[in-house]
């Protein structure tokens, strides 16, 4: 199994957007897939359609009895499955904090049923905490949603620089998200980062008003808009992605 | 039976016909891993890779993939790679039926259980079995209660539950054993049954493999048919040669040269079929450039692989293998009169089998022992042959060998075939890629060049053999090796 985080120092990228449709792609592709949905806000839960419930909290999720195949659901795509978000999971640094080696215990939760999917892809909140560090201890590689703005490209640059001085570090697949081909200053800084930056994807994802009727259809693109761009764009990414991991 | 579960909540969609393809390896690695791998060709080609209690995994593809690397790399085929290897993928049962699925949702919209209907389920191309219907229902994970719930629905209007899946209930009926052929070396045996029973008991079990193998060899539906075939042959004529007292001379002495020229009708394919499986494996540590200027080598491979296969195919469909094998299956399945039988036809197995490992080990200590670092290769290849033999006799008797020492003796003995044959097929490779040099006069200068560092890298291999095979014998011809020997032996012997 390979484990993938979308992840970001910054919020409102489309992390959970990405993490949603590139679970069903993965799932498209032949993949059996486990969404973990990390964001108390449990926005993928939610575009799933699952309620949003961890059993006994973040606190005996992280625990040593807790364990991720009590929490697993089915969702409407058969390959996919997910261990959604709750509100307890706002406490996960401090449950996180209580364990013996926190920044291990989510690649420990992921163990066990390692042999039963093919890709676990992570869902996480914004920032840079103690959770974040147990994710990378995680991951294979993080999926890095990158918006063409300038201070997108510096949290990027904040977060290579910690993963250097923190090794064992996962792979960084940054690509670039929410990209308004209209506006010029958007295309020159996608221009400069598939240019400069070192192993960024080549698909961009538009913004698209389809990716915000998720929120109404709740489930991914390609279920409800499956020759639209938007969806042809995750398809494409996904295909970096596992040409990255499974070459 | 869909109206009660309608009026329970679900939604079916329209029924549309489905015809989809049980694939399987010759050997039914994937059933035998709990998996079943479907080719659905309703709309396009689709593969579902499911099982009980395993997540569904599937996949787009253009064309039926015949072998893994057919299909594109990823999970999927990582997953069925590491199941089936070289394997070929081959149909088990096809079948055809309506198919309409029926979705239980909850308040939000969430699937919480789902049925399967298939109506008018019949096996294509057997028009002699009966059609029928069948409904599964599938448990989805976190909501165990509503396919619970929905199951006794279906009891409760009279429905019967089936263990089998309905692709297993269509092989079931159509006669087809999905756990595939799996050869075994060795039939139940008892130490005191007359030599020649046993004996013919274990030839019988061998000539099915012969024959389960035989086409697949002849097509080259893949590279194990024609190795399991050659094992077969091997085994059939290390035993034939160990029933000299035992086998009438009249059967034994035709067989034995019959089997020993298909043996080496098969060799040459056999070596080319080694050669390009490992081909990646030697020459990927050449680096990518070496790589790539060794492609018209492999070309020139494949061709030489491709007229083996020729002659192996014209070989094994020759009036001579047909004579062969015809004679061969008649005696094995005519009951032996007593009269004229050799001396030792009548032995108790134990004593007779006990009396030839033996032989065999003496054999191997002995010539082993002469072997030292100028030894040339073809006799260190002889004691690698009888190594083989001996191996077989083990094997093809083994129901009657006490387990414990024999798995004892065995590692040992593998290990000291291990080491023998790395040697051997470093040996044969040189050769060959020597022999290709003429061949490849017309090919780039690079080429040349990685054709010497590759027979260089072989020839590293050949050496590193002959240099660990001191240690690797001295651990056979070891006390403890002989005591499990012994154990071995004893048990038969008395």
């Amino acid at each position: 199994m390979k484990v993938l985080a979308s992840y970001s120092i910054k919020g409102g990228v489309g992390k959970t957007t990405t993490a949603v449709n590139l679970a069903q792609q993965a799932a498209a592709s032949g993949s059996r897939v486990l969404l973990w949905d990390l964001d108390p806000q449990g926005a993928a839960t939610f575009f799933v359609r699952v309620k949003p419930s961890v059993k006994g909290g973040a606190d005996r999720l992280v625990s040593t009895t807790g364990s991720l195949a009590a929490n697993i659901h089915a969702t409407n795509d058969p390959a996919v499955h997910i261990v959604p978000a709750d509100f307890s999971l706002r406490h996960l640094d401090l449950a996180l904090d209580d364990t013996k080696h926190p920044t291990r215990r989510l690649a420990a939760l992921l163990e066990p049923i390692a042999d039963r999917y093919d890709v676990a892809l992570l869902d996480c909140a914004p920032g840079i905490t103690l959770t974040s560090e147990a994710v990378f201890g995680a991951a294979d590689a993080l999926i890095v949603p990158t918006i063409p703005t300038t201070l997108s490209e510096r949290t990027l640059d904040q977060l290579t620089s910690f993963l250097s001085e923190h090794p064992p570090a996962p792979m960084v697949l940054p690509f670039v998200s929410m990209f308004d081909r209209r506006k010029r200053l958007q295309r020159d800084i996608v221009e400069h980062l598939m240019a400069d930056v070192v192993g960024f994807l080549p698909t961009a994802i538009p913004n698209a008003s389809v990716i915000e009727q998720m929120n109404i259809h709740r489930s991914p693109i390609a279920d409800f808009a499956p020759k639209s761009p938007a969806a042809m764009a995750y398809q494409h990414l996904w295909a970096d992605i596992a040409a990255r991991i499974w070459s | 039976m869909v109206g009660s579960l309608t009026e329970s909540g679900f939604v079916f969609d329209q029924p549309r016909t489905l015809t989809t393809t049980l694939v399987d390896t010759f050997d039914g690695r994937l059933h035998r891993a709990g998996l079943r791998l479907e080719l659905r060709t309703s709309a396009g080609i689709e593969l579902v890779l499911s099982g009980d209690d395993v997540v569904p995994a599937h996949l787009s593809v253009d064309v039926v993939p015949r072998v893994v690397t057919d299909l594109a790399p990823g999970p999927f085929r990582s997953r069925i790679a590491s199941l089936i290897d070289i394997r070929a993928l081959l149909p088990q049962v096809r079948v055809r039926m309506e198919r309409s699925v029926g979705l239980l949702r909850d308040g939000s919209g969430k699937t919480v259980a789902i049925a399967e209907l298939y109506e008018h389920v019949h096996i294509v191309d057997r028009p002699d079995i009966d059609r029928f219907t069948t409904i599964e229902i599938h448990e989805v994970p976190g909501y165990a209660k509503q396919a619970r719930r929905a199951r006794r629905v279906l009891q409760g209007v009279g429905l019967e539950e089936c263990e089998l899946h309905t692709l297993a209930q269509c092989a079931a009926a159509a006669d087809v054993d999905l756990a595939g052929f799996k050869a075994t070396a060795t039939v139940p045996l008892e130490a005191d049954m007359a030599a020649l029973d046993g004996i013919r008991a274990v030839l019988v079990n061998l000539e099915v493999a012969i024959s389960a193998n035989w086409q697949g060899a002849i097509d080259e539906t893949d590279t194990k048919f024609l190795h399991d075939l050659r094992i077969a042959l091997r085994r059939t004529r290390t035993v034939l040669a160990a029933s000299k007292s035992v086998i009438p001379a009249e059967v034994l002495d035709p067989a034995r040269e019959g089997l020993a020229w298909l043996a080496r009708a098969t060799g040459a394919a056999r070596d080319l079929d080694v050669y390009l499986l490992e081909w990646k494996g030697y020459t990927d540590p050449l680096g990518v450039g070496a790589a790539v200027s060794l492609e018209p080598v492999r070309d020139v491979l494949v061709q030489h692989c491709a007229d083996a296969h020729h002659e192996l195919g014209h070989a094994l469909r020759s009036e001579r293998a047909t004579a062969l094998m015809t004679e061969w299956r008649r005696w094995l399945g005519e009951p032996v009169g007593s009269d004229g039988l050799p001396p030792r036809a009548d032995d108790p197995l134990g004593k007779a089998v006990a009396r030839r490992i033996d032989r065999a080990h003496r054999r191997l200590i002995d010539q082993g022992r002469l072997i030292g670092p100028d030894t040339p290769a073809d006799d260190v290849h002889d004691l690698r042959k009888d190594a083989k033999k001996l191996r077989y006799l083990i094997e093809c008797f083994s129901s009657m060998l006490p387990g414990r020492p024999r798995k004892r003796y065995v590692k040992q003995l593998k290990a000291l075939q291990t080491n023998l044959g790395e040697h051997q097929d470093a040996e044969v490779h040189i050769s060959l890629l020597r022999s290709l040099t003429p061949a490849l006069v017309s090919a780039d200068a690079n080429a040349m060049v990685a054709v010497g560092e590759l027979i260089q890298r072989l020839e590293q291999t050949r050496v590193a053999a002959r240099a660990e095979f001191a240690e690797r014998f001295a651990d056979y011809d070891s006390p403890t090796t002989q005591r499990s020997f012994d154990a071995l032996i004893e048990a038969i012997a008395t």
